[in-house]
């Protein structure tokens, strides 16, 4: 997948530069109903190839101008006009951002539930993380997919998408990729066992 | 004897025209690519709309496949046509005929040629001068469908200008080509003709996708020489209004908006989506009783779909404090 940015992510969801947040939200979602499977409005302009490639930056500016703190990064980058083009890719962005705050913090948002310990130890012994026991976790940690997606800040169309295992309502695997990180984090999870298993019935799926 | 009334009367209404008439008409186009999508429907409703909101206005029939703008505005079709102007008997004024409707007149198209009518250029353009002399606040011409070189050249001097459209890809795919053809003709006045014929193999090239990837049209404009790349933002100021028809669920009312964008990621090409009409049985059932749907029915949605588009574009100021 290329990142050159040849157009700003600004443009890519066109917006102006100063449009607030829950403008960008809009533009976002406005995007991916146009670019997202069969919308009559790309018909003999865009094939289904391109709209895909356009969805792939529509959802890298988003996680970007979404987000306050790479947006900040950025904003700051763009404006000071002396940013070469690779300072404005989204690795690097995402990468300054790591110096600001070391962990985007999910941490520190409280879940309240019953302890089941039965449960527990099934979760610490789960070899298989599939988008069901994503959901049956979830469920058990008392979230609704709107109080997950509003913890880690991913649409909740996806939340349900993930534990549905659809990819084709999925964007690129790179991004799913981090969609379960963040999910499994929320969750209290492994995240690294979780997104390792995950992502191999995720490519299984796609295979097919 | 009542022919030199009604030249008396001409006459004085030329006369009193003078003071009024400081300012031309403001000439409204509505076009579509595909036939069948409701331009005619559109252009007698925003008539309507218009004249309610206390504006005198004419709506011009000059679809060249057949008229029937007096069919929906209930009327029946008069001897008194635009035949008459394209012949060269009358001016276009001499042909307004009032109608029902408070301050609406209209002029009736071609229904008694017999013959295809072809339109010269030098005729265009007198056309378009006398449309802009009609003694009206408004002038709305529907015209035929397709991307036919009149219909270029009355869009092109248009005031406003508005493509109508359905949800269906049928419509969809051809009000893109007619965008396109749009583009090219403006385009073609200011260019050399070497540079128009790169230009459209250039654009031929991008839709094969043979070019290197990140092309810009308007990138591509303003390096070439010989193009009107001012010519190209002037498009944008003055851009082409969509209108979505007959939209029967929620994501079809999404689809101006779609379309919209779709133009600005292919093209750089900014046009305007200004309204979505939800579909309405009543449409076509006044339409057998010979009468128009606002007639009938003025206190619909689809009649505040109108006049929210009118007023928008009449008065955008004073929408603003709502929206």
């Amino acid at each position: 997948m290329q990142t050159t940015p040849r157009s700003n992510y600004y443009e890519i969801l066109e917006l102006p530069a100063h449009a607030p947040q829950h403008e960008v939200t809009l533009a976002y979602e406005r995007a991916r109903v146009t670019y997202s499977g069969e919308n009559p409005a790309i018909y003999t302009i865009f094939s289904q190839q391109e709209a895909r490639e356009l969805l792939v930056m529509i959802e890298e500016a988003y996680n970007v101008l979404g987000n306050k703190v790479l947006r900040n990064i950025y904003d700051q980058r763009l404006l000071s006009g002396l940013s070469s083009l690779n300072e404005l890719t989204y690795a690097s962005i995402l990468e300054a951002s790591k110096q600001v705050s070391p962990e985007i913090k999910v941490d520190n948002v409280k879940i309240a539930y019953k302890k089941d310990d039965a449960f527990e130890k099934e979760i610490l012994n789960q070899i298989d993380w599939d988008g069901e026991f994503l959901k049956k976790v979830r469920e058990y940690k008392q979230l609704t997919p709107q109080r997950l997606s509003e913890i880690t800040k991913i649409n909740q169309y996806y939340v349900s998408a993930i534990e549905s295992m659809n990819s084709e309502k999925l964007p690129a695997v790179v991004f799913v990729r981090g969609y379960v990180m963040q999910i499994a984090k929320a969750l209290g999870l492994d995240d690294k066992k979780v997104v390792d298993s995950y992502m191999q019935f995720f490519k299984a799926r796609l295979g097919k | 004897m009542e022919k030199d009334l009604h030249k008396l009367y001409l006459a004085s209404e030329q006369k009193t025209d003078t003071k009024k008439n400081n300012s031309a008409a403001k000439l409204w186009v509505i076009a579509s690519g595909k036939g069948g999508v409701g331009k005619t429907f559109v252009s007698s409703s925003l008539g309507i709309t218009l004249s309610k909101l206390g504006h005198t206005v004419t709506v011009v029939d000059l679809d060249l496949s057949g008229a029937n703008l007096h069919t929906s505005l209930g009327l029946t079709p008069s001897h008194l046509n635009i035949r008459h102007f394209f012949e060269g008997t009358k001016k276009l004024q001499e042909l307004v005929i009032p109608t029902p409707f408070s301050s609406l007149s209209y002029i009736q198209g071609f229904w008694d040629s017999w013959t295809p009518t072809e339109i010269s250029f030098e005729q265009i353009t007198k056309f378009i001068t006398e449309l802009k002399g009609l003694r009206s606040d408004y002038v709305i011409v529907d015209l035929g469908a397709g991307a036919l070189e009149p219909h270029l050249e009355l869009m092109l001097q248009a005031d406003e200008k508005f493509l109508v459209t359905t949800p269906e890809p049928t419509s969809i795919e051809k009000t893109y080509r007619f965008l396109e053809s749009y583009v090219c003709f403006s385009l073609k006045t200011n260019s050399t003709p070497e540079a128009f014929q790169q230009m459209i193999s250039t654009l031929r090239n991008h839709r094969q996708r043979t070019l290197q990837k990140p092309f810009s049209f308007r990138n591509y404009l303003k390096e070439q020489n010989g193009v009107g790349y001012d010519f190209f933002d002037s498009l944008s100021r003055t851009p082409v209004r969509l209108i979505v028809n007959a939209c029967r669920s929620t994501s079809n009312k999404e689809l101006g908006r779609s379309m919209k964008s779709v133009c600005y990621k292919y093209y750089e090409l900014a046009i305007d989506s200004v309204g979505c009409l939800p579909y309405d049985n009543a449409v076509w059932q006044s339409i057998r009783n010979r009468e128009h749907v606002f007639a009938a029915q003025p206190f619909t949605p689809l009649a505040g779909e109108f006049l929210a588009t009118c007023k928008q574009l009449i008065a955008p100021e004073e929408l603003r404090a709502v929206v």
